[in-house]
């Protein structure tokens, strides 16, 4: 049956491996920010070919499921001379699939914003970067902050997926001890609470910044 | 005494599509008086007014500010360069139906921001001005409070000063107490007859009859984008001739009394 | 890619692709009930019930599907749950994806105006003709967008039963890709072929979507 000691010392390997999930979804997100941005920018850009291609974008990566892009990547970056370790990979592949989620999350807080607020500024005389950077952005990014914190819940638990390319993160490393151990049942509950308490503490962050941007 | 502008428009025509929103509208604004545009919803008043800052881009016709044309080079010429409008928008100010204040600035940041970003004014000198512009509206003691933190008609009084702080020479008003509770109406009102008795040009949008009597010098009363009358209040209000004024006036009075 | 490649693997795809289309039908429709389930009894019961049902909710969606798997598929025998791949997958999809139905039905059921029910409840309806009459009928409306959203998701969530060795299309083509040493091309024409399926199954949700709250509501 169930054996309380298998389960509580998973644990100790597993949180030495939840150092790389919370690695590659963190920097996943980071550049998914970034990437997600110039998606964003391109997609309300003035030029068709920008918003073109930023649709295209944006529709094919939340078309394909992020393990296929995940093994694509690994297997493309080499053929076309690319040699990364499978760490960077990883990250490069969760950041600009989130990118495609990031850039609709911010089209669509751009998008609440009433008119009223570009219109008072450009009244008064303001050019397009203060009325972009002074009273857009800021508003939109505010908005848009409990969306985000939910994408980086959706990665932590996007990330499990790279251990097929053999990142030792909590899930291959509860895939390693069960296989030592011959419990796996206790073994991926472990795993299991822990990715758990990572998305209860965002959950609570999500809650908070929400709870805060309604006063 | 203020420096006043005056607007001249010529022939002006609006579309939206296939829908003519403006017809061959003509109207003076003089400097130094209060207008107010009355007429029914969708007669075009609020657009013929965002034309006069081309926040509404006219289709033929022209608008000009003290002689200069705004929004394109010539009559049926291409757009003026964008530096060139934000210029000219610069000295008219305007004020919005909601308000429009930008909610993550308090009072203060509201009307400095422009001050700062757009007549290159240092922090402190734009805070000292905006304080002033408060100051002038009734809302000293308000500075450091967030819009959410402001009744409606406080916080149509922090846009107000947002736009007198930038020292315009024209001040359009699109329905700026339609959206508020009525008590809050008359400390609006207050403010801007202040404006008015010191001399500034006022357009204003309004279903304040009350108001347009007591305080304009001309009203001119719109209907499906046509001007139907221009003329001083007593003259309009009080013994109007055309058949379509003494309709719109009635159903008017039917339905608020002053 | 070769074609007589594809043509030599062309039988093993296509049951793969038919595994990958049921185990998502499968999936969406039992968890679609499951997740309905759920919601009308946290609608209708007391605390401590909702309370466990809540932290069902929230431990599957706190935890990767991949996870979920692995306790279903390699813990179960060890409580005597000793199931073959396919039907580990089904279990572990139909459960993956309750509590996000259950999640959208409570927002559904919350979307139906009081007074509605309020009004049944007063010509003396039973509860369960107003679930039937008004709640349901009602709710399923507001419901739809989320639930043809949700359901386009677990359709990329199947390629993930791949991992359990469930021969669904993409565990097919992994096997093609190391059997012609052709990983990029496969991978390529795999992510090419979800982005049309997922396209095309959008297309068709929101037609449907039309459709049916066009007829709902005209019923109602």
């Amino acid at each position: 049956m169930f054996s309380i000691q298998t389960f509580l010392d998973s644990f100790e390997p597993l949180l030495w491996a939840a150092r790389y999930t919370l690695l590659v979804s963190g920097l996943g997100i980071a550049l998914g920010l970034v990437i997600g941005a110039l998606i964003c920018a391109a997609g309300l850009s003035r030029w068709p070919a920008a918003r073109r291609f930023a649709a295209i974008w944006v529709s094919f990566l939340r078309g394909v499921p992020l393990l296929v892009q995940l093994l694509l990547m690994y297997y493309l970056l080499p053929v076309i001379g690319i040699n990364v370790p499978a760490i960077a990979a990883a990250v490069i592949t969760v950041g600009i699939c989130a990118s495609a989620y990031i850039s609709e999350i911010w089209r669509g807080a751009i998008g609440a914003l009433p008119r009223g607020q570009a219109e008072a500024a450009v009244a008064i005389g303001m050019g397009p970067r203060d009325v972009w950077g002074r009273i857009i952005l800021p508003q939109a990014v505010v908005m848009s902050l409990p969306a985000l914190v939910n994408e980086l819940i959706l990665l932590v638990k996007a990330s499990s997926l790279v251990s097929v390319v053999g990142i030792l993160e909590v899930t291959r490393a509860s895939q390693a001890q069960a296989a030592m151990t011959f419990r796996p049942l206790e073994v991926y509950i472990a795993a299991a609470c822990i990715y758990l308490a990572i998305n209860l503490c965002l959950a609570g962050l999500g809650r908070y910044l929400e709870h805060r941007m309604a006063v | 005494m203020v420096q006043a502008s005056s607007v001249e428009i010529r022939k002006l025509d609006k579309f939206y599509g296939p829908f003519q929103a403006l017809k061959g509208i003509d109207l003076t604004i003089p400097p130094g008086k209060v207008t107010c545009l009355i007429g029914p919803s969708g007669s075009g008043k609020s657009t013929l007014l965002r034309c006069m800052n081309f926040l509404e881009e006219y289709d033929a016709g022209e608008v000009r500010i003290d002689g200069q044309m705004i929004g394109y080079d010539s009559p049926g010429g291409s757009r003026m360069p964008a530096r060139k409008l934000r210029d000219m928008r610069r000295s008219i100010g305007m004020v919005f139906q909601q308000f429009n204040l930008w909610p993550h600035m308090t009072a203060l940041q509201n009307v400095a921001e422009g001050l700062v970003r757009v007549r290159g004014f240092s922090k402190d000198q734009a805070a000292a001005r905006a304080a002033e512009a408060l100051e002038k509206v009734g809302l000293s003691d308000k500075v450091a409070n967030h819009p959410a933190r402001l009744s409606g008609g406080q916080q149509q009084r922090v846009a107000i000063a947002r736009a007198i702080a930038m020292e315009p020479r024209l001040m359009l008003f699109d329905e700026p107490t339609s959206a508020l509770d009525p008590e809050l109406v008359g400390e609006v009102l207050n403010v801007m007859k202040t404006l008015a008795a010191e001399g500034m040009t006022m357009v204003v949008v309004t279903h304040e009859m009350g108001f347009a009597a007591h305080v304009a010098d001309q009203v001119a009363i719109m209907e499906a984008g046509e001007l139907v009358a221009v003329d001083a209040p007593t003259r309009i209000l009080h013994s109007p001739e055309d058949a379509r004024i003494k309709a719109f006036l009635k159903t008017y009075h039917e339905r608020n009394a002053f | 890619m070769d074609v007589s490649v594809l043509q030599q693997y062309a039988p093993m795809l296509l049951r793969g692709f038919g595994i990958t289309i049921f185990c998502w039908l499968f999936g969406t429709v039992l968890g679609i009930v499951l997740g309905l389930i759920i919601a009308l009894i946290q609608r209708y019961s007391p605390k401590p019930v909702r309370w466990l049902l809540q932290v069902y909710i929230e431990v599957i969606r706190g935890t990767p599907f991949l996870v979920q798997l692995f306790v279903l598929y390699y813990g179960g025998p060890l409580i005597g749950l000793r199931l073959d791949a396919l039907p580990a997958g089904l279990l572990g999809l139909t459960i993956y994806g309750s509590p996000y139905f259950a999640e959208i039905f409570r927002s559904a059921f919350r979307a139906v105006p009081e007074g509605q029910i309020e009004a049944a409840r007063a010509i003396g309806m039973t509860e369960a003709t107003i679930i039937q009459r008004i709640l349901l009928p009602l709710g399923l409306v507001s419901a739809l967008p989320a639930l043809v959203n949700f359901s386009i998701i677990l359709t990329k969530e199947t390629v993930i039963l791949s991992i359990i060795t469930v021969p669904e299309l993409m565990y097919q083509v992994q096997r093609m890709s190391t059997e012609t040493f052709r990983y990029v091309e496969a991978n390529l024409v795999l992510a090419l072929f979800f982005w049309a399926l997922v396209e095309a199954i959008s297309r068709v949700g929101r037609k449907l979507e039309t459709r049916i709250t066009k007829h709902l509501i005209e019923r109602t």
